[in-house]
């Protein structure tokens, strides 16, 4: 019969000096050596050592991966939203995602950022608050930012995750909004959502 | 328009459902037909699956980039490969637009675009006349 | 039977919330509801809701933000649950058709083909790939082929061991495949020929555990079907780290019927096969 049952081998012995294997030209040495990184806060200036210069998919997963679990990488990933790199800013978004409380300190100062880009990427970020947080941060945001996309990424996230109190300042957004394109539809039809009513 | 009978079709690649809303009421209504996907990596399973005559692409999308979505759909062979593909971004720099048709974008509009525009645009990029 | 309980309270789903809940559910999952399912969906949520004690859509809504638990529930009312033998073969059809020759044409004679199903459960998968191959694959013989099932639930493995299966969960073979490998034990019950039970191996991994999964090396193909689509982002990512650094070079992973990688991980390229979307590991197979 072709069918075999092997007992499995022992656990492979992919022990490599870490800081050899980080340089490695090979990628695959190079993603075991960040999978073997642990996720000790002193891992963080090594991990985000180990972005420069890397392009290989694999080892930026296995570096974001790690990354994510580690509080006090909230700062130095908050960095990268500024990236030319558009892989690299939005695996910052995702990998702040995961870390809300350690990220909840930034946020104010990101979404106050002069770079509207940042803004729309900060406002990303607030997806993993809890609701009344979120609601409370991009109402204030809605009230003051004059960039219609940083604001329609803002009413992206009510219209799923939105309460009750946003439904004046998306009114109140609509109307500043009213000549734009897009907007106030994402405004109406977030109010919708939140409110249920409507047909 | 459209031919009724043989709509263009046009798949819309943004990790925003209120502007994917947005494009499809537009879209559908100058007579196209449209379907979706929340980032590049969906993007490639339906662009793979299907024939589609445009792809309109966001840039930030999680998991797969709208950069990182062209590059890959220009590796791919045959109708896929060829793909017309409209970037519509928030982002704004010059350089941001260089880098996209460097990607593969035939074309590149900033968000927001008013549905004339966006009517217009898909028209010429999927062929439909005058 | 229900035990007699107050009648449910009058729960309404308006046309805002369904969309709401529909643009939720698609980019959390990837499964889209169409407006013809609107019954289908309402129903299924009602109950959720009901069995929840939420008091109505918002309230439940609300909750499914912030309680995994209530995620997971969700998910499991919109899926199928259920394993038998031969569940979604479209994919087992994709493993003689086009993953194998693409495997076995950059291996060398006397290579193993190892081959995963993780979760296993109670064996249907890991079984139905060995039972597949010996029936559909012309080259069976010319290969060493380890089918491993992994679990986290030590019960669910015993089970597979024991390899004793009812009339539903064999419905959907066919019954010259039954009679062939199979035996009545009793009423209902069969169970698998003891050459197929020795044939599979069973261990237990957890998925998400770096540590445990990284005893299983150069696999070519992982079966990972219906079980990351409820698993929370992390753990979804973690889970697709894992088995990357258990794949071969060129190996493929197939996932749930209803699953993508676009909700799970960008480390896999887009593989489209006549039968069926497979992802695959970069890199070229046979440089292992």
């Amino acid at each position: 019969m072709p069918l075999i049952r092997r007992d499995p081998p022992p656990p492979a012995g992919d022990a490599l000096p870490a800081t050899g294997g980080l340089k490695s030209d090979d990628p695959d040495t190079r993603r075991r050596a960040i999978r073997s990184l642990g996720h000790e806060p002193q891992a963080v200036p090594v991990l985000m050592g180990a972005l420069e210069g890397e392009s290989v998919p694999a080892v930026l997963e296995a570096i974001f991966s790690a990354l994510e679990m580690i509080p006090d990488a909230a700062s130095p990933l908050a960095s990268l939203l500024r990236s030319d790199d558009a892989g690299l800013r939005n695996d910052a978004v995702e990998a702040l995602q995961a870390m809300p409380d350690a990220v909840r300190p930034l946020l104010p100062g990101l979404l106050a950022d002069r770079d509207a880009d940042v803004r729309i990427l900060s406002v990303e970020v607030t997806r993993c608050l809890p609701a009344g947080e979120m609601v409370t941060l991009l109402c204030g945001l809605l009230e003051g930012d004059n960039d219609p996309n940083v604001c329609a990424a803002a009413v992206e996230i009510l219209a799923e995750a939105g309460t009750a109190e946003a439904v004046p300042v998306l009114r109140r957004l609509a109307e500043r909004f009213k000549s734009l394109p897009m907007l106030p539809f994402a405004a109406r039809v977030a109010i919708e959502r939140i409110s249920g009513a409507g047909n | 328009m459209p031919d009724p009978s043989m709509p263009p079709r046009v798949l819309v690649v943004d990790d925003g459902s209120l502007i994917r809303l947005y494009y499809r009421q537009t879209l559908e209504a100058a007579g196209f037909q449209v379907l979706e996907a929340i980032n590049g990596i969906e993007a490639l399973e339906k662009v793979l699956s299907e024939r589609f005559d445009l792809v309109i692409v966001d840039i930030n999308m999680p998991k797969m980039d709208g950069m990182s979505f062209l590059r890959a759909l220009r590796s791919q062979e045959g109708h896929a490969g060829a793909l017309p593909a409209l970037v519509i971004s928030s982002e704004s720099g010059e350089q941001d637009a260089a880098a996209a048709r460097t990607a593969g974008a035939n074309f590149y509009l900033v968000k927001p675009v008013t549905p004339e525009s966006l009517a217009l645009h898909v028209a010429v990029l999927t062929g439909v006349p005058a | 039977m229900h035990p007699e309980k107050p009648p449910a309270p009058e729960i309404r789903i308006t046309d805002p919330e369904f969309r709401r809940f529909r643009d939720f559910f698609y980019r959390r999952t990837g499964i889209v509801f169409s407006d013809a399912q609107r019954t289908y969906v309402d129903r299924r949520l009602t109950d959720c809701i009901v069995a929840a004690g939420s008091k109505g859509f918002p309230d439940h809504f609300a909750r499914l933000l912030v309680e995994p638990a209530e995620m997971e529930r969700l998910i499991s009312a919109f899926t199928v649950n259920e394993t038998y033998f031969y569940r979604e073969d479209y994919q087992l059809h994709c493993l003689t058709s086009s993953l194998l020759p693409q495997i076995t044409a950059a291996k060398r004679p006397g290579q193993t083909i190892r081959l995963w199903s993780i979760p296993c459960s109670t064996g249907e998968e890991p079984y139905s790939i060995a039972i597949w191959l010996l029936e559909n694959w012309p080259q069976v013989d010319s290969w060493d082929i380890e089918i491993i099932g992994s679990d986290i639930d030590s019960r669910v493995l015993q089970a597979a061991e024991a390899g004793i299966y009812s009339e539903r969960s064999l419905m959907r073979l066919p019954r010259p495949l039954v009679a062939r490998y199979f035996t009545v034990i009793g009423d209902g019950q069969y169970r698998i020929d003891a050459e197929l039970r020795g044939s599979v191996r069973f261990s237990r991994v957890n998925l998400i555990d770096q540590g445990e999964t990284s005893r299983w090396r150069n696999i070519d193909v992982v079966f990972c079907r219906n079980v990351l689509i409820y698993f929370d982002e992390v753990s979804r990512r973690n889970a697709a780290n894992n088995l990357y650094d258990s794949m071969a070079p060129g190996a493929f992973i197939c996932l749930g019927h209803t699953e993508s990688m676009s909700r799970i991980s960008p480390l896999f390229h887009v593989c489209r096969f006549d039968e069926a979307i497979v992802y695959q590991k970069p890199g070229e197979a046979g440089h292992a």
